[in-house]
C-alpha cells in the first residue's frame, strides 16, 4: 500500500478535478469545499509520504509494473517529499484565502477556476515526482496551460498578459522538448537514473551540450530567470488576488526544482571540470537575477508588482545556491526555495488584502494602513524580515547556507551578489515601511478615497497568521529541515 | 568548411528542421498580429515533432511487431517505437496549447476589438 503513495498524491487532485463538473452541475456550491477537501487530503498524504520515505528510504513507483528504462518511473526521495509537503500546504492556505476574495462570475465559472487549480496541483505533483525527462515536459506544459487559464480568468488586461505568458512558456516548453530529443538521440533513453549512467562519458559530445543548453533555456523561461522574466510581473499583477499567491509561490519554483533535479541527478554536476563550467554560468545568471530583480523591485510603484520583482530576485538567489556545486549550497538553496514559496504566498496574500480590504494598490496609498491594520503590518514586518534575512526567520538560514556554500567553493563574487541583493531587498522594504509609518507621507482620511475599513475578517487573519507562523517555524526548525535535505542530497557524493 | 557543407548537404532533413524552427520563431517574435504569433508557435512546435520523426526514421524497417515466434529477433528489421509514441504525446500537448491560446485570443478580441498587439497595448494604457 505504502509504495502507491506518490500515485495517490497525484490522483487526489486529478480525480477531484475530473469529477468536479458533474458534481457542480447538481450542487453549484460544492466546488470550493471539494477543492479544499482535496488539498487537505493532499497535505495528509504528503506528510505520510515523507514519513514513509524517511523511515524506509525512497519510493520508486513503476507505472503499470513495467521496470524502469522501459516503463515510466516516479521517484519520491527526501527532496521531492519535502517539496510536496510545501506545495500541498501552501495550496491549502492559498485556497482558504481565495475563498474570502470575491471572484467574478457565476458559480459555474467559479467551478471552472477550481478545476484549473486542482489540475495545476496534479501537474505540479507530476513535475516533482517524475523521474523521466519527457514526463517532466508534459507536466510542465499542463502546469503552464492551467496557469495561463488562471491568469486569464480575471478578464480584461489579464487576458493579454495570459496570452503573452502562454506564448513564451510554450516556446520554452518547445525548447525543453528539443533538448530532450537531443539527449534521447545521443543516449537512447529518457529515464533519469538510466541517463545518469550513460551521460558521464558523453558530456563532451556537442549534441549533449546543445541539448542541455536548450533544456536550460526552456526551463529558465518557465522559472522566470532574470533576462527571461518578462512575462512574470504583468501576469501576477493582473491575475485575480485569489490566485496570484498560488501562482507566485508554486509555479516558478517547481520549474526551478526540475532544473536542479536534471542538473545534479541526471548530468551529475559538480564532479568534473566540464560541469563545473556549466555550474559557474548558472550561478552567474543567478547573481544577475538576484541583483537585477531586487533593483527593479526598488523602482516599482505598484505594491503587487514590487513583490513580483522580489520573487524574480529570489529565484536568482536560489539559482546561486544551486550553481555552487557543493552539498551545503544545494541543501541551502532547496531550503531557500521552500522558504521563498512561503514568503511569496505571504506577500501576495498581504497585497491582495491590501487591495481588496484597504484599497491600497500603490506605494502612495500605503499611509492608509497606519494605525488601522495591526495584522497586516505585523505580517508585513515578519515577511519583510524573512525576505531581508534577519535571524529568527527562515530567510536568514537559507541565505546563511547559500553563503556558506559559496565560501566553501571560494566563489566570493557569489557572496557579494547575495549581500548586494540583501541590501537592495532591505532598501525596498524600508521604502515600504517608511511610507506606512513616517508621518510626512500624509495619508489619513483626506488622502484615502475609501472609508477606512475595520480589521480584516477572521479568515484572512488566520491565513496571515498561519503563513507568518510558517515563516518563523521554518527558521526555528531550520536545523532539522536542512538535515533532511542534506541526507536527501548525500547520495550525490558532492 | 567544405566538410561542414558536405555534412549539411548529407542531412537535408535536419536542414529542413532548422529552417522550420527558425522560421516559426521569427514569425512568433516579429509579427504584431496575435493569430500570426500563434501560427509561428505552431510551426516551432511542429518542427520539433518533425525532428523526432526524422531521427527515428530507418530505411527498410517495419513496425515493431514480432512477425514469427522462432526466437530469432533481427533488431535491424524494426523501427524504434518510442520516438513515435513521444511524438503522439507531444502532438496532444500541442493541440491543448493551441486550444487554450485560441480561446484566450478570442477573449482578447471580444474585449479590445483588435488582434494587433501594438493597438491592444495602446488601449491598455
Amino acid at each position: 500500500m505504502m509504495k502507491h503513495i506518490p500515485a495517490v498524491l497525484f490522483l487526489i487532485p486529478l480525480v477531484a478535478a475530473i469529477s468536479m463538473p458533474m458534481v457542480v452541475l447538481r450542487r453549484p456550491g460544492w466546488g470550493r469545499p471539494m477543492t479544499l477537501f482535496a488539498a487537505c487530503a493532499m497535505c495528509v498524504t504528503a506528510v505520510a509520504n515523507l514519513l514513509v520515505v524517511l523511515n524506509s528510504g525512497e519510493i520508486r513507483y513503476l507505472f503499470g509494473g513495467w521496470r524502469a528504462p522501459v516503463g515510466i518511473e516516479w521517484v519520491a526521495d527526501g527532496l521531492a517529499s519535502v517539496m510536496m509537503i510545501a506545495v500541498s500546504l501552501l495550496a491549502t492556505v492559498c485556497l482558504v484565502y481565495g475563498g474570502s476574495v470575491k471572484l467574478p462570475g457565476s458559480a459555474r465559472r467559479l467551478a471552472l477556476h477550481y478545476i484549473l487549480i486542482l489540475l495545476l496541483l496534479s501537474a505540479l505533483t507530476g513535475v516533482v515526482f517524475a523521474a523521466d525527462l519527457f514526463n517532466v515536459f508534459v507536466f510542465l506544459e499542463v502546469a503552464t496551460l492551467c496557469t495561463s487559464g488562471l491568469v486569464a480568468i480575471a478578464g480584461g488586461k489579464a487576458l493579454v498578459f495570459a496570452f503573452r505568458y502562454l506564448i513564451l512558456a510554450s516556446i520554452g516548453a518547445t525548447f525543453y522538448l528539443l533538448g530532450v530529443s537531443f539527449l534521447y538521440a545521443a543516449t537512447g533513453t529518457l529515464n533519469m537514473a538510466d541517463l545518469a549512467q550513460r551521460l558521464p562519458g558523453l558530456l563532451g559530445s556537442k549534441a549533449v551540450i546543445v541539448g542541455l543548453v536548450f533544456m536550460f533555456i526552456g526551463l529558465a523561461i518557465k522559472m522566470a530567470l532574470m533576462p527571461l522574466h518578462g512575462w512574470l510581473p504583468d501576469a501576477y499583477t493582473y491575475a485575480l488576488d485569489a490566485v496570484s499567491p498560488l501562482l507566485s509561490s508554486l509555479v516558478t519554483k517547481v520549474a526551478l526544482f526540475a532544473w536542479i533535479r536534471i542538473m545534479y541527478w541526471v548530468v551529475g554536476a559538480g564532479h568534473d571540470a566540464e560541469t563545473a563550467q556549466a555550474l559557474r554560468v548558472c550561478w552567474m545568471l543567478g547573481a544577475l537575477a538576484a541583483v537585477g530583480g531586487a533593483f527593479l523591485a526598488l523602482i516599482q510603484q505598484d505594491v503587487k508588482r514590487m513583490f513580483a520583482y522580489g520573487g524574480v530576485s529570489h529565484i536568482g538567489l536560489i539559482m546561486i545556491g544551486a550553481g555552487l556545486g557543493n552539498q551545503t549550497g544545494l541543501a541551502g538553496s532547496m531550503f531557500y526555495l521552500i522558504n521563498d514559496a512561503v514568503m511569496q504566498a505571504t506577500l501576495f496574500v498581504l497585497a491582495g488584502v491590501a487591495i481588496s480590504h484597504y484599497g491600497v494598490r500603490t506605494m502612495g496609498d500605503l499611509a492608509v494602513l497606519r494605525e488601522r491594520a495591526p495584522w497586516m503590518i505585523g505580517g508585513l514586518i515578519i515577511v519583510g524580515l524573512s525576505m531581508i534575512g534577519i535571524p529568527p526567520t527562515g530567510g536568514f538560514f537559507g541565505k546563511w547556507y547559500i553563503v556558506l556554500g559559496a565560501l566553501q567553493s571560494g566563489e566570493y563574487v557569489a557572496v557579494g551578489a547575495v549581500i548586494v541583493a540583501t541590501l537592495l531587498t532591505m532598501a525596498y522594504f524600508m521604502g515600504l515601511f517608511v511610507r506606512i509609518f513616517a508621518s510626512h507621507y500624509g495619508g489619513g482620511e483626506q488622502a484615502s478615497p475609501v472609508a477606512p475599513a475595520a480589521e480584516m475578517p477572521l479568515v484572512l487573519r488566520v491565513c496571515v497568521g498561519i503563513l507568518c507562523v510558517g515563516i518563523l517555524s521554518l527558521g526555528l526548525c531550520s536545523d532539522r529541515i536542512v538535515k533532511v535535505l542534506l541526507d536527501a542530497t548525500s547520495s550525490l557524493k558532492l | 568548411m567544405v566538410e561542414l557543407l558536405e555534412a549539411v548537404i548529407k542531412r537535408p532533413n535536419f536542414v529542413a528542421f532548422v529552417a522550420l524552427f527558425l522560421w516559426g520563431l521569427y514569425i512568433a517574435i516579429t509579427h504584431h498580429n496575435l493569430v500570426k504569433k500563434l501560427i509561428g508557435l505552431y510551426i516551432v512546435q511542429t518542427s520539433v515533432i518533425f525532428f523526432f520523426v526524422t531521427f527515428a526514421a530507418k530505411q527498410g524497417a517495419t513496425v515493431p511487431i514480432l512477425l514469427s515466434n522462432d526466437g530469432k529477433i533481427e533488431a535491424r528489421a524494426y523501427t524504434n517505437p518510442l520516438p513515435h509514441a513521444l511524438t503522439l504525446t507531444a502532438i496532444v500537448v500541442q493541440v491543448a496549447t493551441l486550444g487554450v491560446s485560441v480561446a484566450v485570443v478570442a477573449g482578447i478580441y471580444r474585449n479590445y476589438d483588435s488582434l494587433d498587439e501594438a493597438e491592444i497595448l495602446k488601449k491598455l494604457e
